[in-house]
């Protein structure tokens, strides 16, 4: 019995609990080219209207950038953008041009920013309460300047599900009443039991315990949820489970057929942003 | 976008039957192996190192006992151990194959809140035996009792796998390696990285061991 019992101690000892949290993280460098050099046709941006700010989370410095008039976030409909997961908002840009677009150009304001580590953002992401404090930061700054929870629109691509889950979910500086997850996560141990076949929980290898099914189902605002049938980076039958728990009063689904993560792209920056309009303007 | 390879490490160390079959020709009577393997199970184009050690003890001539544990687990905040029993059904003669079932557990254990899981597991082997050589074709499944637990219903009872391999037994030395089919019955994903299998199901791979007999 000694023997067992030193044999579980050694492997207790052994255990070393390095989390991958951070590993799922592809966070990178940044140039922040914000020019209309670098967006689609069609899609081009007043450049006189791109702002960059930063702002603080904890004792790290979070970039980010405004796009529109700032009178707009104390009068008008802003976009809060939660970019996936590209080492920084370089990679999201064009996505911003084309946000900008909706309606009109310079309908509405559209933010991001970098979580901490991305781009030119200082510090790491590393869980669940670096990317809520980011969030947090950023909606500050925009509660500082005027926005308030009817005219604010959260659009949340791939991996900005998981901060955005736990925001819509009752954690915001202001509430969210829209909701858009484009290509959403859907839980850490649905993540590691895809990889391995097995009832494993996420415990096993990270601490980032994120569920989006729980929070979608904490949620009643509006949801629209954005997807394509083709996806290998979150596979939609996940993410349609994980979205099927919203609980809220009103739910869009947008599926494409043969569509993959890339969801614009494979579906036309023209749909994509059809889609979103008519979510928006539905009381 | 290049996937960092700890993500791949870390999910891949989880990919079922991450290690070869531990014995199969039972060990002689009395006579000890101890261990260590590893598996190389394929991520893109690469392939992981999944490190694990194990002892076994021949009780019989046509039974032996196993234990061991995983270490790459371990490295991530997961105890993993092993065990069980091979017991020799036919001893191969000549050309003609000789046979042995092997059943088992497998238990995980997080370190970080201790989440438990066990997975009973069951295989057969086929293997032939000339002199210092065994060659063998092993079939081997998971048990997964706990499948009810997989968020949003994607669980099942079963994990199988299935083996080829050659095994270099001489004297105090024990040379293996092993081509490994894991979980075909079922899709494996890994977020931005390709698990390559076969016809899109389970995953692929080499594991080794190297093992001494006294």
């Amino acid at each position: 019995m000694k023997k067992y019992i030193s044999l579980i101690a050694a492997a207790a000892m052994l255990t070393s609990c390095q989390d991958i949290g951070g590993a799922l993280f592809f966070a990178g460098d940044g140039t922040y080219e914000f020019t209309n050099a670098n967006l689609e046709t069609g899609y081009l941006v007043d450049e006189s209207k791109i702002h960059r700010f930063e702002t603080y989370s904890d004792s790290d410095t979070i970039q980010g950038v405004f796009v529109g008039d700032f009178a707009q976030i104390q009068n008008d409909t802003i976009i809060v953008y939660l970019h996936g997961n590209g080492p920084s908002m370089d990679n999201f840009w064009s996505s911003i041009g084309v946000l900008a677009n909706v309606g009109a150009q310079h309908r509405y304001g559209v933010i991001m920013y970098d979580y901490r580590g991305y781009g030119k953002s200082t510090g790491t992401t590393v869980d669940a309460a670096s990317m809520q404090a980011d969030y947090d930061a950023v909606l500050q700054w925009l509660v500082d300047r005027g926005l308030t929870s009817d005219r604010m629109v959260v659009f949340a691509n791939s991996l900005g599900s998981l901060p955005a889950g736990p925001a819509a979910a009752g954690n915001s500086p202001i509430a969210i009443e829209k909701l858009v997850m484009e290509t959403p996560q859907s839980s850490a141990d649905a993540i590691l039991q895809d990889a391995t076949g097995l009832s494993l929980p996420s415990s096993m290898i990270t601490g980032y315990d994120f569920d989006l099914g729980a929070n979608m189902a904490d949620y009643p605002g509006a949801l629209l949820w954005m997807h394509g049938t083709k996806d290998d980076v979150a596979p939609i039958v996940n993410a349609r489970a994980a979205m099927s728990e919203h609980q809220g009063g009103y739910y869009v689904e947008a599926v494409y057929e043969g569509a993959g993560h890339g969801l614009r792209w494979d579906i036309s920056s023209e749909e994509w942003i059809r889609v979103l309009h008519e979510f928006m303007l539905h009381e | 976008m290049n996937i960092k390879p700890l993500i791949a490490i870390a999910l891949g160390y989880f990919v079922v039957s991450c290690a070869p079959s531990k014995i199969v020709a039972p060990l002689e009577q009395g006579t000890w192996q101890a261990g260590a393997t590893l598996g190389r199970p394929q991520i893109n184009e690469g392939s992981l190192p999944v490190l694990g050690i194990y002892a076994a003890k021949g009780v019989s001539n046509h039974r032996t006992i196993y234990g061991g544990m995983g270490l790459s687990s371990s490295l991530f905040g997961a105890m993993q151990f092993e065990g069980g029993v091979v017991k020799g059904l036919v001893a191969p003669k000549g050309w003609m194959p000789g046979y042995s079932i092997s059943y088992g557990a497998n238990v995980f254990m997080s370190a970080r809140n201790g989440d438990f899981r066990l997975y009973p597991d069951a295989g057969a082997n086929m293997y032939w035996k000339k002199g210092p050589h065994i060659a063998h074709l092993s079939a081997n499944t998971w048990v997964d009792p706990t499948w009810f637990l997989t968020r949003y219903g994607q669980g099942q009872i079963l994990a199988p796998s299935l083996g080829a391999g050659y095994r270099f037994r001489y004297k105090w030395l024990e040379v293996q390696a092993e081509y490994k089919l894991v979980n075909p019955s079922r899709e494996l994903m890994v977020p931005q990285a390709d698990v390559p299998g076969i016809a899109g199901l389970g995953g692929r791979g080499l594991y080794y061991g190297l093992a001494l007999n006294f």
